[in-house]
């Protein structure tokens, strides 16, 4: 009766915006990000590809409320660059690995099709005697 | 060492195949963290999109079942997804309600004249033309028989009549949207990092293996097993090796479950990148800094990089129900049930 629309987990809302930012104001060099329409997917993947970079003092993301479809990131630098760059060189890095993941998963698909027949009869016989490399 | 520091940014993600069936992969990640990992299999489970039966319109049913019980039943019927680029989202689409563009029409008609009880099966669904492509829209069907699932069951003179438009959409929607039955995902299977507590009384081993140690994934990683004994506990150790065993519903091929999931993360990063870059430099330069040379064709081109129309456009269609009795319709606002509209 009341339940929230299905698709509102995904679909941005009228005028509503994916990512905004808001610095700050107690410490420097630092900012919350709040992403509408996303979930833990994004936000635990942001979180920790962020704290691989060396600038990055801090980062940890929260969903507020698990009705909400949307998580909060907050970012705080060393001063060598912005939360918001920091983020931003964080997602390149992520789509270059997914692009080459991507690359990978068909390279190794491939050559196992190639193989193919012979190795698909031997895993019949081999189940559960282990991994065949 | 396994769970030695991480060089991720040295060589990216790899990947071993270790099976590969029509339904199945079972495949290893390797060198990519925890979250990478998870994030890919959560979008792999509820964010690939496929094509499923959304709306129907009942013309005669005299069987035994209500028609939005048969209506449910053909929502879950897997249809071929193959290529599925070539549809439109519904609330995308330019047309009124929906069209060729954006759905795929089944027709259903069967009518029982024997003595004998009849079964209507997803082959019975008749396809009709013109579609996307090719592919999208057929019932899957994996039985040697070739019937495909069961819908109804019709006595002498009962009668069903149905259309059926079939959508494109995602699981986190509605689970008849799923491209995979399962995924499995297990990571450090000898627990030499601690993030699972056993229960046990005498031996863990003995008594929540139930015979079955090392299993698969642990042989895997025997040699880390061994050094564990008397081996002290590694604080900083995280991670890095993923066991994932992915099971298609048939819609798509494994391999491309994981190429759209790999796609699907890209295009979230990608509209988080157009966003950030939109606010200070209008159409900014991220096109040309981040994503210079292959990354492109994993982006399917620069050009349509970080514009997820799906996700942003808002949907001015009115006319269709949604899926599952009497929710208001995500696509407009036509009252549930209205004119022979079921679903």
């Amino acid at each position: 009766m009341n339940a929230p629309d299905r698709f509102d987990a995904f679909l941005l809302g009228d005028g509503e915006k994916k990512v905004t930012e808001e610095p700050d104001t107690r410490i420097p060099s630092s900012s919350i990000f709040t992403f509408n329409k996303e979930d833990h997917t994004l936000g635990n993947l942001l979180r920790s590809q962020l704290l691989k970079s060396p600038h990055v003092t801090f980062a940890g993301y929260k969903v507020p409320h698990p009705l909400v479809n949307e998580f909060i990131l907050r970012i705080q630098t060393d001063g060598s660059l912005t939360p918001k760059a920091a983020l931003m060189q964080s997602c390149k890095e992520l789509v270059s690995d997914l692009s080459i993941l991507s690359r990978e998963f068909t390279k190794e698909w491939e050559l196992r099709k190639m193989v193919g027949d012979g190795a698909k009869a031997d895993d019949k016989g081999d189940k559960g005697k282990g991994p065949v490399r | 060492m396994d769970y030695g520091v991480m060089d991720v940014d040295e060589v990216g993600p790899r990947v071993i195949i270790r099976e590969s069936f029509p339904d199945r992969a079972d495949f290893i990640l390797e060198n990519v963290d925890l979250a990478f990992a998870n994030s890919l299999r959560r979008t792999m489970l509820a964010e690939v999109p496929t094509m499923a039966i959304d709306l129907v319109e009942v013309d005669e049913n005299t069987s035994v079942l209500a028609d939005e019980f048969i209506a449910h039943r053909l929502g879950l019927i897997p249809l071929n997804s193959k290529q599925i680029e070539d549809v439109l989202y519904t609330r995308d689409c330019d047309c009124d309600q929906y069209c060729e563009n954006c759905s795929v029409t089944l027709t259903m008609h069967a009518k029982c004249t024997g003595d004998e009880i009849m079964k209507v099966y997803a082959r019975d669904l008749v396809v009709s033309e013109p579609r996307p492509n090719e592919w999208v829209g057929n019932p899957i069907i994996t039985d040697e028989a070739g019937l495909g699932a069961v819908i109804c069951k019709l006595r002498k003179g009962q009668e069903v009549r149905m259309k059926c438009i079939a959508k494109k959409g995602i699981a986190k929607e509605h689970a008849k949207w799923a491209p995979t039955a399962a995924i499995g995902f297990e990571y450090d299977p000898h627990n030499k990092l601690k993030h699972l507590d056993y229960w046990y009384e005498e031996d863990p081993i003995k008594e929540c293996f139930k015979g079955l140690y090392p299993k698969k994934n642990g042989m895997w990683e025997k040699e880390s097993a061994n050094q564990a004994d008397g081996e002290p506990f590694d604080y900083n150790a995280v991670p890095s090796r993923f066991f994932f065993d992915l099971e298609s519903i048939g819609n798509l091929e494994p391999d491309a479950v994981v190429q759209q999931g790999i796609k699907v993360m890209q295009q979230k990063l990608a509209a988080v990148l157009q966003e950030l870059a939109g606010d200070d430099n209008r159409n900014g330069d991220v096109g040309a800094d981040g994503f210079g040379g292959q990354e492109a064709d994993g982006m399917q081109g620069g050009a349509d990089y970080g514009v997820d129309q799906g996700y942003t456009t808002p949907y001015v269609n009115p006319g269709a129900a949604s899926q599952w009795g009497g929710g208001a319709t995500p696509y407009g606002a036509t009252p549930y049930g209205q004119s022979g509209w079921n679903q």
